[in-house]
């Protein structure tokens, strides 16, 4: 029997690694297999599964990019038709210059990307400082964190969006600044306390060795904890990049500009004044890239919701 | 998104217009009417402190030949008056987006707004009076009252130019007009006719044969011109100045009713029923939609964003009912200064207001270099256009680039003639916005809800807008 | 408990004295400095807004002016809209289509998925493709698959089967679901994700013991899989909650509100207060609306977490 991989590897030790689940030993069990009945059943709900998955999960991208380069009333009178009236590339080349995805699909990676380096920059440090240096009133803090957790994000909306437009005590103008998006994004309560648990769970037999060389608070941070933390670091930054693409409202609101505007703003502005075969094809060019990285990263996007289970426990 | 088609289309009309005066502009400043021009600048005094303004007139999006254009101008405009620099903002007015920038302050120091705008931000201060300097043009007596007033504060002080202005049309497509059988010569002429047709082309040629826009306030500004065209008003202002409420008149109720009939018996308004601006001229130049009640403007923007093919594009005026009330809705685009400026910017932003927006209406040599950059920017040259001054004026700027005209004119000709026979009517003056998007969902309703109270709607929606309009400002 | 890092900060064992002297020591300040980005961003991005908030909710302002407070007004203002019932109503009946028929997906999908012998990258990365396309993207496409039109894509494909066109987003009694089977797609594959590997953590001696005393399929998968996930079962559960009464990306894209405010749910109507006016929006009530919901989903998260406290622990 082939051993399928693991679908999260990491240097944790607090868990013994999983043996190897095979169809023999899951819900359908050995006892289960012999029947024919059985056998045929979850072999017709498998293959069921997978067309049920090919038409709904690839059917629509597959159909993006037939229409991509189909003309528009083709699109509108026979959707389902393949080319009637033959194809033209073209429209994807006049998509990228008539719409300038190019510059709105580097808006977003660096929204992303922001907002990525605050998060980890905020979490990191708290995570730290409450759970390893721990000074006075740590607690109180972790309290107050905590509470952001239960405050619903709507709550901020508003005055959050007042304090992008006037920074208060500073009087700064952050509106039409990716700051604006950056920012906000680092006061993730979820962030620090998750990496906040991991620094918990670490041992503390390396810190106390490190600490009896006479390493400081940096040193530690640096080249003992952030080391190990790679996991972790790992789960939080696919959350923020994924949570910085999908992000809509937000940059609608602090992203007048369309200058600066990622592609989850310009495109719903584009649509009823770009053609319908070139909106298309623009819409097919920006699914490209997330289809590409997911394909590349597959194996972390698959597995994200194993680490945040053995986290919890 | 475009929430009025004189925003989009005005400010479209600006940047692809972009007027560049190249060798007009020494001749202008020889012309008598171009004094008006240098008016304004003498009035700056002998001393010029050097200023910079912001000019929002391109939309994203624009061409670069658009934005070449512009510059163009820009070098013009600074080369005349040598003191000001120009910096051109990418500016776009639709309704959410423009609370967002006043909000935020990142409005240009020049820009434009509605017609039914103006008094709202007049009110609230976020618009400068700039009456002395406007009434110091040799042209501001000429400008129509009608359309002047919607930039005037209660004693009639100057705080927004009208650059330009439209009326509603009835828009039809000739190419499925033909398909259907239909003379696309002989548009239809009363509210019967549209019926009779649009019955006929949903029949022959499987598209919506009229269609009604429904969302981003569009219903409710479309719901206003039938009800303008039926006799009806939405707000009455009595002698005190109170402003009640009316959009529950029986020329609404008419309106909407006509509506249901179309939808519901005759089965010809297709099946999309959430239209905005922006959708349903992409649905009209794709072939789907056989008339509709939309802008006199709306060819440069079929031809620029929806590929419209020009043989399709008919335009006629809307049918008026034989009440002695029934008009045309009109609207239009005021240019305004942005408040947070400094007096100097401020005689700057009229100068530029006067060079750019005013100029091809009131010289010669600024129409003709208007209409050779339209052409040479692949722009239509030609459009209907509601006058913003005088009949005189109007007809001379038409004269002026008649020969330059690259629109079907003959196709357009319905509009043109017969626009001037008919009143035209101002759109409510209060909480306009407020007015159509409350009027949104009456108009959604009855399209999608084959039992939709018509009288419970209006005298719902009539409640709600009362509150708003009741609700003290600020 | 104490966790055993903290021996490293006082290897004596002695408390650190409070108050400013305290912090005077190396060690007082680098916990300072690192304190200091959190302090800062969640201060001016996250404590700062939730106070000025509730402040807000009670003030009329319009950003030119200074505020000035008024009382209860906008709480009152808000429970007379007829748009608030509405949106309650509208947020209401979108959660719970979405937990009658999205909850369950991706359990589902999870267990078949876990169960397969070959396939099972391709079958989870299938799932997972409709999550990685921004939401912006997949709102647009679906509002080209949605037209009501015969000719329109989804009509197209009822046709084949002898249904007639539906009216989509068009009618006020199609547009919710078709809403949410939109959501479910998009967001089905993330959920299952989460369920496919909660699954490889059920001990197969379960199994194995069931199957000896006899029990079915289906009966293992109900009294084995389903009460050893109980607790990533209530915890999806209630964020998806969460997450569905603050729905506002959809309804906004595919129908603004519409058909007749029948998709407008209650974040949108504060988006509405906030931002729909081109002469400025009403913050005080768009504020006093957000502080009411955000009591309500916190009344009910605590509700049901006391509710749920007993099945929440695996035995």
């Amino acid at each position: 029997m082939k051993t399928p991989r693991l679908p999260f590897r990491s240097n944790r030790t607090e868990r013994p690694r999983q043996t190897v689940p095979d169809v023999h030993r899951g819900i359908v069990g050995a006892l289960d297999w012999r029947f024919r009945r059985v056998r045929w059943t979850v072999r017709a709900i498998h293959a069921f599964t997978l067309a049920f998955l090919l038409v709904a999960g690839l059917g629509p991208l597959l159909w993006l990019a037939k229409s991509a380069i189909t003309p528009t009333q083709d699109t509108l009178r026979m959707p389902l038709a393949l080319w009637p009236h033959g194809f033209d590339l073209n429209y994807l080349t006049q998509a990228w210059s008539q719409t300038h995805i190019d510059r709105y699909f580097m808006n977003t990676v660096y929204m992303a990307i922001g907002s990525w380096a605050t998060q980890l920059i905020v979490a990191t440090t708290a995570g730290y400082a409450l759970s390893i240096l721990k000074p006075p009133g740590t607690r109180i803090l972790t309290a107050l964190v905590l509470a952001t957790l239960f405050v619903p994000s709507i709550v901020l909306l508003v005055p959050l969006y007042l304090s992008i437009v006037d920074v208060p005590f500073l009087h700064i103008k952050l509106i039409n600044t990716f700051w604006a998006v950056w920012l906000p994004y680092g006061a993730s309560a979820f962030n620090v306390l998750l990496v906040k648990r991991f620094f918990d769970n670490l041992p503390s037999e390396v810190f106390e060795a490190a600490r009896v060389d006479g390493a400081g608070p940096f040193r530690l941070f640096w080249s003992i904890c952030l080391p190990m933390s790679r996991p972790i670091l790992g789960v939080v930054s696919v959350f923020a990049v994924v949570a910085s693409w999908k992000d809509f409202l937000w940059p609608l609101l602090v992203l007048p500009n369309p200058a600066v505007q990622p592609l989850s703003v310009r495109l719903p502005t584009l649509q009823p004044t770009t053609e319908l075969n070139i909106f298309l094809a623009a819409l097919a060019i920006s699914t490209l890239i997330p289809i590409v990285i997911f394909l590349i990263f597959q194996r972390m996007f698959l597995s994200g919701g194993d680490v945040t289970g053995s986290v919890k426990g | 998104m475009t929430f009025k088609p004189v925003r989009k289309v005005g400010t479209l009309l600006m940047a692809g217009l972009a007027v560049v005066i190249v060798a007009g502009c020494g001749s202008t400043a020889a012309t008598p009417s171009a004094a008006g021009s240098t008016g304004p600048a003498a009035s700056n005094g002998t001393t010029n402190k050097p200023v910079t303004i912001t000019v929002g007139v391109l939309r994203p999006g624009a061409s670069q030949d658009a934005a070449d254009a512009l510059n163009l101008q820009i070098d013009q405009f600074q080369a005349k008056y040598p003191w000001i620099t120009v910096e051109s903002q990418e500016y776009n007015w639709t309704a959410p987006t423009f609370t967002a920038a006043l909000a935020a302050g990142t409005l240009p120091d020049v820009y434009t707004i509605p017609f039914t705008d103006g008094k709202g931000l007049i009110q609230q201060h976020q618009i400068v009076n700039i009456d002395a300097r406007v009434r110091a043009l040799p042209y501001v007596a000429n400008f129509n009252k009608t359309v002047l007033a919607n930039g005037q504060d209660a004693d009639g002080k100057i705080y927004a130019v009208p650059t330009q202005a439209y009326g509603m049309s009835l828009t039809y497509n000739r190419t499925l007009f033909t398909q259907a059988g239909l003379d696309p010569n002989s548009p239809p002429a009363t509210w019967a006719d549209v019926e009779a047709d649009a019955k006929i082309i949903a029949a022959k040629d499987h598209v919506a044969g009229f269609a009604q826009m429904a969302t981003q306030n569009c219903g409710g500004w479309q719901l206003t011109t039938l009800t303008y065209a039926l006799g009806g008003r939405m707000e009455a202002v009595d002698a005190t100045g109170k402003v009640t409420a009316t959009v529950n008149n029986a020329a609404t109720k008419a309106a909407l009713k006509m509506l249901q009939t179309y939808r519901w018996t005759d089965n010809a308004m297709g099946s999309t029923f959430d239209y905005n601006w922006g959708s349903i001229n992409q649905a009209f130049s794709s072939g789907q939609i056989g008339m509709f009640v939309g802008g006199s403007d709306l060819y440069t923007t079929m031809v620029q964003n929806n590929n419209i093919n020009p043989a399709d594009y008919g335009i006629t005026v809307i049918p008026l009912a034989s009440d002695p009330n029934a008009g045309v809705l009109g609207g239009g685009t005021l240019a305004v200064v942005n408040v947070n400026t400094t007096e100097g910017q401020r005689d700057a932003a009229v100068d530029w207001m006067d060079f750019y927006y005013m100029n091809k209406l009131t010289t010669e040599a600024g129409a003709l270099a208007d209409a050779q950059a339209l052409i040479s920017n692949k722009q239509p040259v030609g459009v209907p256009a509601l006058p913003v001054f005088d009949k005189a004026t109007f007809d001379q700027s038409q004269v002026w680039i008649k020969s330059l005209i690259n629109v079907p004119d003959a196709q357009m000709s319905y509009f043109k003639t017969k626009i001037f026979d008919q009143p035209l009517v101002n759109e409510p003056s209060i909480d306009t916005q407020t007015l159509y998007a409350d009027l949104d969902p009456v108009v959604q309703a009855v399209l999608t809800d084959q039992n939709a109270n018509i009288d419970q709607l209006l005298n719902d929606a009539n409640t709600q807008i009362q509150k708003a309009i009741d609700a003290p400002a600020s | 408990m104490d966790s055993p890092a903290r021996l490293a900060v006082a290897p004596s064992g002695t408390r650190k004295r409070r108050g400013p002297l305290g912090w005077v020591s190396r060690d007082g300040l680098s916990s300072l400095l690192f304190l200091l980005p959190m302090l800062v961003i969640f201060g001016f991005f996250a404590w700062f807004p939730i106070v000025r908030d509730v402040v807000m909710s009670f003030q009329r302002t319009n950003l030119v002016d200074t505020p000035k407070f008024v009382g209860l007004d906008n709480f009152a203002a808000v429970l007379n809209d007829p748009l608030f019932g509405k949106s309650i109503g509208n947020t209401i009946y979108f959660s719970v289509l979405a937990l009658v028929f999205g909850y369950p997906l991706p359990l589902i999908l999870a267990v078949v998925i876990s169960e397969a012998r070959r396939f099972k990258g391709v079958l989870s990365a299938l799932a997972y493709v409709p999550v990685v396309i921004p939401p912006v993207v997949s709102v647009l496409l679906w509002t080209v698959f949605y037209n009501a039109s015969p000719t329109g894509l989804f009509n197209t494909v009822l046709s084949w089967v002898g249904i007639g066109a539906q009216p989509w987003l068009q009618n006020k009694d199609t547009v919710m679901p078709s809403i949410v089977i939109e959501s479910t797609w998009a967001n089905a594959g993330a959920t299952m994700i989460i369920y496919i590997a909660a699954l490889l953590s059920v001990p197969r001696e379960l199994y194995d013991a069931a199957s000896v005393d006899g029990a079915s399929i289906l009966q293992k998968i109900w009294h084995v899989t389903l009460p050893q996930l109980r607790g990533i079962l209530l915890i999806t559960m209630i964020l998806q909650l969460i997450a569905t009464a603050q729905v506002f990306t959809e309804p906004y894209l595919f129908t603004g509100g519409g058909p007749a405010n029948s998709t407008m749910t209650v974040l949108f109507l504060i988006y509405h207060y906030a931002f729909q006016n081109s002469l400025g929006g009403d913050y005080g009530m768009a504020a006093a609306l957000s502080i009411m919901l955000a009591l309500f989903l916190a009344a009910f998260t605590a509700i049901y977490m006391w509710l749920t406290r007993s099945w929440s622990t695996n035995s």
